[in-house]
């Protein structure tokens, strides 16, 4: 793969930085366990807000397993450890006074693989507010038009919303299930590689869509593909065998790799 | 030999010829399995059907014999219980035997009394094989026939017959002719009743009984003499036309000319009118037929224009006496009947006028076979077995005919409608297969065995379905992994029980403590899921700190202590409640008593059985829940883990995401867990057979048991003679479990598709 153009980056359209909380999400010395195999190694980073920070690093160097511990999903794998701490605006999630459904209420979540419900497309995308209790008609018929939109999707579906969701395309299930974390004004949006399913054309509606929810919402995305990571995101992480390796801005990264690791990596020599 | 046409391939590609045959062979050999499944299951069913499609055959008769006899009149027509020897009584007083079967044609038995007396009147007994004749000049005689087998000595065997009068007795105004007479014999009760019309001295028709009496001799009856005279005339408003003395020996029932009837009864040293009614107040004039049908509770009555209905003895709700009422109404006939015989051996009766016969029977109303002959009848009768039919014609010919009639009893009337059965107040669906006398009116409706299974079914799936179900939501969504091994073998034992212990254990065990404790068991099934509700809503709004001490999925161990101590506290406090609430006064000491099993008949009602639909429900459910809980569990735990991180991830709690998202993903497959169940309930055969009364009553009441359609099988099958009506009737019981079965299984396999199109998920 050759290296990233400059023209891919992402950072001309980020805002200046201090507007924001840059340590917004604080990864503190943190290990993590399956069972006794260690698969994050003391991990400390810090993820500023409203901003899209990337993972990437080869296949099982665990970046799943870090984005889902930032809404404790690995919560429901048995036998699952961990050490150090994750703060949110502040706050550790680890705190076992916080209600872990609050927590993910504020963080949401989309998956590798599209996981419509087996529901009609707007009772998928009002689903985080009915089991928050918020059955109001108007109230939902708003937020399915306003998240629609948000995921771009709302000309493609307004006029079948009551239809089955698994009648749409693999690109539009995606961007259903964004629509759907979205719905409830979550401060966080996690993305366990979105695209990794979709076509190419899809792919890069999505790419669209990541640059609109930035300006709402702080952004986590893991990915695989490297000229995503540089045309997304403002900030990248690159995890090698669940360490650290490097962490910073995107064009740093992959212009200006100080890691030999990590420039092997971003210049395709091995992943 | 054929080109192999792997031949133009590469070795390397090719296919091991061996792969090749055993795939072949292996899909001819589930071809064969799955068509030799279909195959058995159409098989039983048309073995099922075989069994069952006789039941609504038709009568069919044919004749065997015409005999020419004497051009004369003639009084009665007979046959003996072989049906060989048919016999018809001349006026004048002479029997005629015909041999129908053998060689010997007729043979002739005049008696003395009637050449001396006069022929005035006869009777046949046609079960004792007895005639009363009465006499031209106020006399009667009971003349027995005698008839035997004689085992001829080359082998063979013919019957005779030795009619053989008795004693002649005075009755009623003497020297008076009899123009009407009849005779019942109960034993210590015996009545004979006479019309006579002393025509000389141009008097009315006077109506006569006398009750006889035998003497006990040493060795077997003594003489039989008159013990009592009644004048019935002034009972009898009108004009005597025809009586009949039912076999009770108690009472007479006299027609009039003017189409109305009298029932007389015998009371000590009287009798009395008891009941007086016109069967057809629309068209007045003399009945055309008045009899009974066997058992003497059913009078047939016909009138001039062919209308045919039958009147029974029951007593009515609020009576004191049992009366005559309208019952049934037969299919109309062309020609008001003048020949009448019925069966002795079943509710079967033939009416016939002029050239035309109909076989009809009692108690399903069904005409059973019918014939228009080229000749008129005069007297018909029916053989002992209900195998023969005699008909005399107007040119003094004997008709001999085959009847070959072996279910008269069954009809889709009988298996599906109300019937109003003999002695009862109204028409009912009944279940009564057999009874303790010959006259015994067999009931057998299948509406009470369906209502019984449906029943049973009913109470062990409210028993079962929320348990089971409950049980697998929260074993494969809240319970730990380690935990989940341990639940489903055992539940897997569970299903294996053999449900002849489970049925051993409700009807020795279970019904006992039920019985005493049900005040127990109402505070049970209130009190521990109420407080489960509420540990749950505590648990819920507990403060995280205590919650935290115990880990997800090991919140049972907080539950189980508390659900076990309310359990056990609402078992203790059941004496107490009863205490409270369910006192009743002792209607034979008159005592306050607090005991449920008096105070539920008392208020509802309804009946307190031991063995009852509660212990059933429980029994059945337990062989239910195991199925019910191990199919809806894998069900919910095949719901794709990425639906369930989706809502978990959307800040749904556990319970949201097992109700709004993996309950409709599954609900195809616990739709099949409950049908399955169901269809497990619906069949089930020994726990309900020893846990239940198997009593066939169609009440809801949980305190009451029920007969299922398998439990009846399984009860009466033994004692069913074989291809009798009874048999095949339970044949039929089989064939509606299995359509049943079927239609449920149909339906919901329809329901189950469009749930699991509905509920489609991603793979
Ligand atoms: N549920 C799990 N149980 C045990 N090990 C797991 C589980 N999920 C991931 N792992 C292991 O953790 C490591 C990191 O995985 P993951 O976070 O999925 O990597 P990535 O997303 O970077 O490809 C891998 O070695 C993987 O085998
Ligand atoms: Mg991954």
């Amino acid at each position: 793969m050759a290296l990233a153009r400059p023209s891919d980056f992402a950072h001309a359209s980020a805002p200046a930085p201090g507007t924001f909380n840059p340590a917004y999400i604080q990864v503190k010395n943190f290990s993590f366990y399956y069972g006794h195999n260690k698969v994050l190694h003391s991990l400390a980073l810090d993820i500023p807000e409203r901003q899209v920070t990337a993972f990437i690093g080869p296949s099982g160097c665990g970046k799943s397993t870090l984005l889902r511990n930032l809404n404790r999903m690995n919560d429901l794998i048995d036998g699952v450890r961990h050490e150090g701490d994750i703060t949110v605006g502040g706050r550790s999630i680890y705190d076992p006074l916080l209600e872990v459904i609050a927590l993910r209420k504020r963080i949401g979540m989309v998956f590798q693989k599209s996981n419509p419900f087996p529901k009609s497309i707007y009772e998928n995308v009002v689903y985080a507010l009915r089991v928050a209790g918020r059955n109001g008609k108007s109230e939902l018929d708003e937020v399915v038009e306003r998240s629609l939109r948000g995921a771009a999707l709302w000309d493609e579906v307004k006029d079948r919303l009551h239809e089955s969701a698994f009648g749409l395309s693999g690109g539009q299930q995606q961007r259903l299930c964004i629509a759907r974390a979205i719905a409830n004004r979550p401060e966080i949006l996690l993305m366990d590689e979105p695209c990794s399913a979709l076509d190419p054309i899809a792919t890069s509606k999505v790419e669209e869509l990541i640059h609109e929810l930035k300006k709402e919402f702080t952004i986590v995305i893991v990915t695989h593909n490297m000229q995503q990571a540089a045309r997304v995101s403002d900030r990248t992480a690159f995890f090698y065998l669940g360490k650290l390796i490097e962490y910073a801005a995107t064009p740093d990264i992959f212009m200006n790799p100080k890691n030999p690791q990590t420039e092997a990596y971003v210049s395709g020599r091995f992943g | 030999m054929p080109k192999d046409p792997q031949s133009d391939i590469p070795a390397r590609f090719r296919v091991a010829k061996t792969t090749l045959l055993v795939d072949r062979f292996m899909n001819q050999f589930i071809k064969i399995g799955g068509l030799s499944i279909i195959v058995a299951v159409f098989a039983i069913f048309v073995f099922i059907l075989a069994q069952v499609i006789p039941l609504f055959r038709d009568a069919k008769v044919e004749e065997l014999k015409a005999v020419q006899l004497d051009a004369a009149e003639y009084a009665i027509l007979g046959i003996d219980e072989w049906s060989e020897l048919p016999f018809a009584l001349r006026t004048d007083g002479e029997f005629l035997f015909a041999d129908v079967i053998g060689e010997r044609g007729l043979t002739r038995k005049s008696l003395p009394f009637v050449t001396e007396h006069g022929f005035g009147a006869a009777h046949y007994n046609q079960l004792a094989q007895r005639v009363a004749i009465g006499t031209r000049n106020g006399k009667f005689a009971l003349v027995d026939l005698h008839y035997r087998p004689v085992h001829a000595p080359g082998g063979g065997r013919s019957i005779t017959a030795d009619p053989r009068p008795g004693p002649l007795y005075d009755i009623g105004r003497p020297g008076a002719p009899i123009t009407h007479i009849a005779y019942a014999d109960a034993g210590a009760r015996k009545l004979a009743v006479v019309k006579q019309e002393p025509a000389e001295n141009g008097g009315p028709v006077e109506l006569h009984a006398v009750s006889l009496t035998q003497r006990r001799g040493l060795v077997g009856g003594g003489q039989i003499s008159v013990d009592r005279s009644f004048d019935l005339t002034p009972l009898v408003p009108g004009t005597i036309d025809r009586f009949l003395v039912p076999a009770q020996a108690d009472a007479v029932v006299v027609a009039t000319t003017e189409g109305e009837i009298i029932y007389l009864f015998r009371q000590g040293d009287r009798f009395v009118v008891r009941q007086t009614f016109r069967p057809f107040p629309e068209s007045p004039g003399p009945l055309s037929t008045f009899n009974f049908v066997f058992g003497d509770v059913t009078l047939v009555v016909g009138d001039q224009a062919g209308s045919l209905k039958g009147y029974s003895l029951y007593l009515a709700p609020g009576a004191e006496q049992r009366l005559f009422g309208h019952t049934k109404t037969f299919p109309a006939q062309k020609a008001p009947g003048t020949v009448f015989a019925n069966s002795v051996r079943n509710k079967a009766f033939v009416v016939g006028s002029g050239s035309h016969a109909d076989l009809l029977f009692s108690t399903t109303e069904d005409r059973r076979w019918g014939k228009s002959f080229d000749f008129a009848v005069t007297h018909a009768v029916i053989g002992g077995k209900y195998d023969r039919m005699v008909f005399l014609d107007d040119k003094h010919v004997l008709h001999f005919y085959r009847l070959d009639d072996p279910h008269p009893e069954a009809s889709f009337r009988a298996f599906f409608g109300k019937l109003w059965y003999e002695g009862s107040p109204a028409p009912r669906f009944d279940w009564q297969s057999t009874g303790g006398s010959d006259d015994f009116e067999p009931k057998l409706s299948l509406v009470p065995l369906i209502f019984g299974s449906l029943k049973g079914t009913f109470y062990a799936l409210v028993f079962a379905v929320p348990i089971a179900l409950l049980a697998a939501i929260y074993t494969s969504q809240f319970l730990k992994p380690e935990i989940k091994t341990v639940v489903k073998p055992v539940m897997e034992i569970m299903a294996s029980l053999p449900s002849v212990v489970l049925g051993f254990l409700a009807a020795l065990w279970l019904a006992p403590i039920v019985e005493t404790r049900v005040p127990s068991i109402l505070l049970l099934v209130t009190l521990v899921p109420f407080s489960a509700f509420a540990l749950g809503y505590l648990w819920t709004h507990a403060s995280p700190r205590v919650r935290v001490l115990i880990p997800h999925g090991w919140e049972f161990l907080v539950f189980i202590p508390v659900l076990l101590g309310v359990g056990y506290a609402a078992w203790q406090m059941g004496p107490a409640l009863e205490r409270l609430l369910f006192v009743v006064t002792d209607p034979s000491t008159g005592a306050r008593v607090a005991d449920f099993r008096l105070w539920w008949p008392t208020v509802t009602g309804t009946p307190f059985e031991q063995r009852n639909s509660l212990v059933v429900g429980f029994m059945m459910g337990f062989a239910v829940i195991p199925i019910i809980f191990t199919i809806s569990e894998d069900a919910l735990s095949n719901v794709p883990q990425s639906l369930r991180s989706g809502s978990l991830a959307l800040g749904a709690s556990r319970w949201q995401t097992a109700f709004r998202i993996v309950l409709p993903t599954a609900s195809a497959g616990i739709f099949s867990a409950l049908m399955i169940g169901l269809g497990r309930a619906v069949g089930e055969t020994m726990i309900v057979v020893m846990a239940t009364g198997n009593t066939p009553i169609m009440e809801w009441n949980i305190f009451s048991g029920m007969r299922t359609l398998a439990a009846n099988i399984a009860v009466e099958l033994p004692e069913a003679p074989h291809h009798g009506t009874l048999y095949r009737t339970l044949f039929l019981g089989a064939m509606v479990l299995f359509l049943l079965t079927f239609l449920v299984n149909t339906l919901a396999e329809i329901l189950r598709q469009r749930l699991r199109s509905r509920f489609r998920s991603v793979e």
